[in-house]
């Protein structure tokens, strides 16, 4: 596998990336966590085009410190607010802009499913999916892969329990498409109206995936190695009566762990609220920071094989 | 003559020109009659005459429907999409009284013509120039978005047609 794979492609899915290059990417992210200089400047006098739609600081942030890392040059925008599309310019329209300014990546994020599928048809500038609204996230994924690869060593024979809003959450549909890569035995862990979406079932039952659905974490979690953790947002769930009997069963703390092994290791993509306490910050448990400090060298990795720059 | 072509004369005469739609389950006409949008016909004032007939007897299905249009050829993309909604359908064009079958087949993709039932799906997007498409998962008799990934089952897609 050579990172040449990578050259001049779209991140617009993780389902676009296969078992040995997404080994490939890891290898290198880990190298660079050895030597976090290496990549610098190595992309200099590169433009970087970074619009979010949709207004998210952090995963902003973490896409424009790594494109400055590398050297880039970086514009766009963090929100819509304020910028051209607040008076209505399309996507389409965007893009075609930014182009003509020299664009060398897009960054983008939008509240639109499938917006970055269109998004990578309009410019053959190559494209990163930073979040298209409720289907993927695919540099998270790829983070949490390599997160959960650091703390076991490998992925494959791993138990992985993925929880919470599965339906709207976009981290979570792209880490199960990607979890279908490996050996892997998933657990999806929500209230019935947040379950897995039909296609997302779909993708993986013809990839022949081992997966089960659970309701309640305590039926299960004794046999995790990992739990993902995401948030219920209340206005998910139509009726709130519901909300209020099922959240209780979603919030991880020490109690819902109780029956876990030792060796688990808990996942959250971050920012959280009141679904993962406070009190599993000072345990082996937390490996939320590790995972969340995994995403500036992933995405450095990944821009620099995207743009073809020396390693 | 056999009876059963006996039985649809005396309803409806034979056609110069246009398209008959044989075989479709009984009392589905006005589903087919959807997925074709006949009623841009009515938009565009074209001279054309539609004939439905419903729970005709036949041979093969017991009971049948049939739409005739006269001087109105289908498109056979809109064929295609009528026999991926019902597979026994028969579509044929009639040409100076000479009747040719149509081999409608389901395509691969379909691009326009359906509508993503995903509403906040990039596809609907008014102003954006995009096209909706959908891939076609025969075995399942699913159709997936190519863009947001949302599933529609081959059932539900009169319900979704465009135009
Ligand atoms: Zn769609």
């Amino acid at each position: 596998m050579e990172k040449s794979d990578f050259i001049g492609r779209d991140v617009v899915s993780i389902r676009d990336f296969e078992r040995d290059q997404l080994d490939h990417l890891f290898d290198s992210v880990e190298a660079l966590e050895k030597q976090p200089r290496s990549l610098n400047d190595i992309l200099e006098g590169k433009l970087a085009v970074i619009l979010f739609f949709e207004p998210s600081t952090r995963t902003y942030s973490s896409f424009h410190i790594a494109a400055d890392n590398l050297g880039m040059k970086v514009t766009g925008f963090a929100s819509a607010a304020g910028s051209s599309v607040s008076k209505g310019e399309t996507l389409h329209d965007t893009i075609r802009m930014f182009e003509g300014y020299g664009a060398d990546l897009f960054v983008i994020r939008h509240a639109r499913p499938g917006s970055l599928r269109f998004a990578a048809e309009i410019t053959d500038v190559p494209v990163i999916n930073a979040g298209d609204g409720s289907r993927e996230h695919p540099t998270q994924a790829m983070t949490d892969m390599y997160a959960i690869r650091k703390a076991f060593g490998k992925l494959d024979g791993l138990k992985v329990g993925i929880l919470g809003d599965l339906r709207y959450g976009r981290t979570a549909s792209s880490l199960a498409y990607a979890l279908s890569n490996y050996d892997v035995e998933m657990t999806f862990i929500a209230p019935e109206a947040l379950k897995m979406r039909p296609e997302v079932e779909q993708y993986l039952e013809q990839r022949g995936a081992t997966t089960k659905s659970e309701t309640d974490l305590k039926n299960v979690v004794g046999d995790l190695d990992v739990l993902y953790v995401t948030r219920i947002q209340k206005e998910r769930i139509p009726d709130p009566t519901e909300f209020e009997k099922v959240k209780g069963l979603y919030q991880v703390n020490l109690e819902a762990l109780a029956r876990a092994k030792p060796s688990l290791k808990v996942l959250h993509p971050m920012p959280r609220v009141d679904e993962l306490a406070a009190e599993l910050d000072a345990t082996n448990y937390a490996h939320y920071f590790v995972q969340a400090a995994a995403g500036l060298p992933l995405r450095m990795v990944l821009m620099n094989f995207m743009l073809g720059g020396a390693s | 003559m056999s009876k059963r072509e006996a039985g649809e004369e005396m309803l409806v005469r034979k056609i110069e020109q246009g398209t008959v739609i044989d075989h479709i389950p009984d009392w589905k006409a006005e589903t087919v009659a959807k997925v074709l949008r006949l009623d841009k016909l009515a938009r565009m004032q074209a001279d054309v005459s539609v004939a439905i007939l419903q729970n005709v007897k036949s041979q093969s299905l017991g009971r049948k429907d049939i739409v005739k249009i006269d001087r109105w050829q289908v498109d056979e993309r809109d064929a295609d999409i009528l026999s991926l909604v019902f597979p026994g359908i028969s579509v044929n064009y009639v040409n100076e009284w000479k009747v040719s079958k149509y081999q409608a087949r389901v395509p691969d993709v379909i691009e326009g013509r359906i509508r993503c039932p995903e509403v906040s799906c990039i596809s609907n997007a008014e102003r954006e120039p995009v096209v909706t498409k959908f891939i076609t998962l025969k075995r399942e008799r699913l159709l997936q978005c190519h863009y947001c990934d949302t599933l529609l089952g081959f059932d539900a897609v009169p319900d979704h047609v465009s135009g």
